[in-house]
């Protein structure tokens, strides 16, 4: 049970980039800051929103 | 595999055998919706157990072993190895839009048994495999889109025609979704209202995420959906008011205009202000939403009032003309097999695989999701009365100008109707009336709010869960709006790039306007034909998008199956071959039917031509002369610009089959991987 909600909160957290945000803080090895969250965001969403969305 | 898994699998078959059995063959009494449940999902388990097995270690023989783009790749953007349940998670909520409810809704109206065995039998065969076979590509060629592929394995002219092919599929998708949304809430202040304060709530979130509480995207989503909530009770308040009511009481026309100026400001305004955070919200609520809805039919577990065939089998039907073959199948796209599946497989989805064998659950299961929401929706549109069902989903120019002929119309078809019942539930629901409500929106939140209030709380807290169904619907239509707006706006300036270079930078404000500008009145331009059409405008936009769809569905299995020619793989062809055959059987008869067909309900150059007999020539006849003609040349186009690829395709097929081609596959080289279980 606990690992069916790991994956639900895993997936809430990936469709709402916050795992997204979080390996992008790791990976570049930054720590959270409303700046860095704009920067990432402006990015992400520039790749994200030049795709099309499914009827 | 032992004697228990045999045993098991065939206890599903045999389930799966009767529900299929008693929805084909059972006349008389009305169906429970649990047999169509019971068909529809030991079908799809049958078929992601044996046949996407087969195609996944047979034809495509994923190798565990081969690191994927995700690994070699990763970045921690895009490129990602990300657990394979989330990964599902994350695409069924990518492919699952409106097409999967409204569809199989519009389609009841040949009763529930067309629907539903083309809904199961099209994802099983087709919707399913082409998703798997695309997500399977694209992942070996580290992600690259449906055009890309295209371009590389069958040649330019297949590049170029799967570029326009999406363009012009993109306005006519966006304009038939804006009509959805414009007859759910024509005349209604409650649903404008709920509709028109998502806008707000969508930029305070942005607001919230930027400023306030940066990364809180969970957070915030929960505030925005207590605020939609309360919303839908403001609306309610709002259509009671003197003051207000009347503000928010729009017709057709007015809507359109203001979801057209919408379009265009949403595609210019910065994305982190309204569209990623409704982006966010409409996610959110639209997997809650299925939950809840399967959670509902579970507990419920409505009759089908519908017939299994009604009358309009002959073609005659009043919510769009035509008969079963072809028109059933390109109603219904998205739950049985959509195209624009294609762009998603070959999009995100594929950057985030960890092994190959996930490719299986994410790619034919997420479909296999995806169907099993059409058959939800099929059964709570069939839930309904059938003379409930015809009179919201008939358009005035079908039934009669006003509720007594409209009644007396539909009662004479065989499914009785009063207008007392109509005013009923119209007050029910909180609406002045539920008449010539055509679209598919309103009769599925109808029949959603049925089986939600039997759930507890019964016909007392109808209209909320009326008003909570359309919202949901507009909520994440509107965000395909805003989203298609823009990437329509990205591939008309890559196309005009070409012939003037500042056209093509994201960054000039000149070339933004103007691009923005030329795809909102392109789709807007659709959208007004639609809201102006005496038959209501879905019996001609949504075959028109039924056609596109299905056509660029054509357009992906050309791809794969070249792609499986040159794996060597040609014994298998018939997996991909199949599904496009019937595709390319049923999309031209279609195209043919709506160009020449001799009824004017159907054809559309026999529209123009009775239009062109009538007497008094006003300047509204000669517009809808012109739209029919433009609508002809619109689909003339769609078919010449796939018959293109086809033709482009099979050359290449015969090519490599007789040796005369090259056969290499464009694949990215195989790399051992070096993931371990733990990062998964």
């Amino acid at each position: 049970m606990r690992a069916f909600f790991r994956v639900i909160l895993g997936l809430l957290r990936e469709i709402g980039d916050e795992n997204a945000y979080q390996r992008h803080l790791l990976a570049h090895g930054l720590t959270h800051s409303p700046e860095e969250y704009r920067r990432f965001s402006d990015e992400r969403f520039r790749g994200k929103y030049a795709r099309a969305k499914c009827c | 595999m032992r004697i228990v898994g045999r045993l098991f699998w065939i206890l599903v078959a045999i389930v799966a055998a009767c529900g299929l059995g008693v929805v084909g063959f059972e006349r008389g009494e009305p169906v429970n919706s649990m047999w169509l449940v019971l068909a529809a999902a030991g079908s799809y388990a049958i078929g992601y157990r044996f046949y996407a097995r087969f195609i996944a270690a047979k034809v495509m023989m994923l190798d565990d072993r081969r690191a994927t783009p995700a690994e070699r790749l990763r970045n921690g953007h895009d490129f990602e190895p990300t657990n394979r349940w989330i990964v599902f998670g994350h695409h069924f909520a990518a492919i699952a839009g409106p097409g999967p409810l409204v569809g199989p809704t519009l389609a009841a109206q040949f009763g529930y048994l067309p629907g539903t065995l083309w809904i199961i039998i099209g994802a099983v065969l087709g919707g399913a495999v082409q998703d798997f076979i695309i997500l399977f590509c694209s992942m070996r060629r580290d992600g690259k889109s449906l055009g890309q592929m295209a371009r590389e394995e069958i040649g330019k002219i297949g590049g170029v025609t799967a570029l326009i092919t999406v363009l012009l599929i993109m306005i006519i998708l966006l304009a038939v979704i804006a009509l959805v949304v414009v007859n759910a809430l024509k005349d209604s202040p409650w649903g404008t209202f709920t509709i028109a304060a998502t806008m707000p709530i969508a930029v305070f979130m942005g607001l919230y995420l930027r400023y306030w509480r940066p990364g809180k995207v969970l957070e915030v989503s929960i505030i925005g959906f207590l605020l939609v909530l309360l919303s839908i009770f403001g609306g309610q308040w709002v259509s009671h008011s003197p003051t207000f009511a009347p503000m928010f009481t729009m017709t057709g026309v007015a809507l359109a205009i203001a979801i057209i100026i919408y379009g265009f400001l949403a595609s210019a305004l910065p994305v982190w202000l309204l569209l990623a955070p409704r982006d966010y919200l409409s996610t959110f609520v639209k997997l809650g939403v299925v939950i809840l809805l399967a959670i509902g039919i579970l507990f419920v577990r409505p009759d089908l009032q519908l017939p299994p065939l009604t009358r309009f089998v002959d073609g005659t039907g009043p919510i769009f003309a035509g008969k079963i073959f072809p028109f059933c199948f390109i109603t219904i796209a998205c739950g049985a097999i959509s195209g624009f599946h294609a762009l998603i497989s070959s999009g995100t989805t594929p950057k985030m695989i960890a092994r190959e064998w996930h490719a299986w659950p994410v790619g034919y299961g997420s479909m296999a999701l995806e169907s099993f929401v059409a058959i939800m929706a099929l059964i709570a549109a069939c839930a309904l009365q059938p003379g409930v069902f015809f009179a919201v989903n008939s358009p005035a120019g079908a039934v009669g100008i006003t509720a007594d002929a409209a009644v007396a119309t539909i009662t004479g078809w065989g499914y009785p109707v009063t207008v007392n019942e109509m005013q009923i539930l119209a007050e029910e629901v909180g609406e002045k009336s539920l008449f010539y409500r055509t679209g598919g929106a309103p009769s599925l939140a109808l029949g959603m709010a049925h089986i939600f209030a039997s759930t507890g709380g019964g016909r007392a807290i109808l209209g909320f869960w009326y008003h909570f169904a359309i919202m949901f619907e507009a909520l994440f239509i509107l965000t395909i709006i805003d989203a298609g707006t823009r990437v329509g706006r990205f591939m008309l300036q890559d196309l005009l790039g070409h012939v003037y270079a500042p056209l093509g930078r994201t960054s000039w404000m000149p070339g933004v306007i103007m691009t923005s500008a030329a795809i909102v009145l392109a789709w807007g331009y659709f959208l007004y034909q639609g809201v102006i059409d005496p038959l209501g405008g879905i019996n001609t936009l949504w075959p028109l998008f039924g056609i596109a769809n299905q056509l660029l569905a054509s357009i992906a299995l050309c791809v794969a199956t070249t792609i499986l020619v040159k794996m060597h793989r040609a014994k298998y062809m018939w997996i991909t071959v199949g599904p496009l055959v019937w595709l390319l059987i049923v999309t031209f008869t279609a195209s043919y039917q709506k160009i020449f067909s001799d009824q004017p309900r159907i054809g559309f150059l026999a529209q123009a031509e009775q239009l062109r007999s009538v007497a008094d020539q006003t300047q509204a006849i000669k517009t809808q002369i012109f739209n029919a003609q433009l609508d002809a040349v619109l689909c003339a186009i769609f078919v010449v610009l796939v018959t293109l690829i086809v033709l482009d395709s099979v050359r290449t097929w015969l090519g490599v089959l007789k040796g005369t081609r090259d056969a290499r596959v464009n694949e990215s080289p195989f790399v051992v991987t070096q993931l371990r279980v733990e990062e998964i």
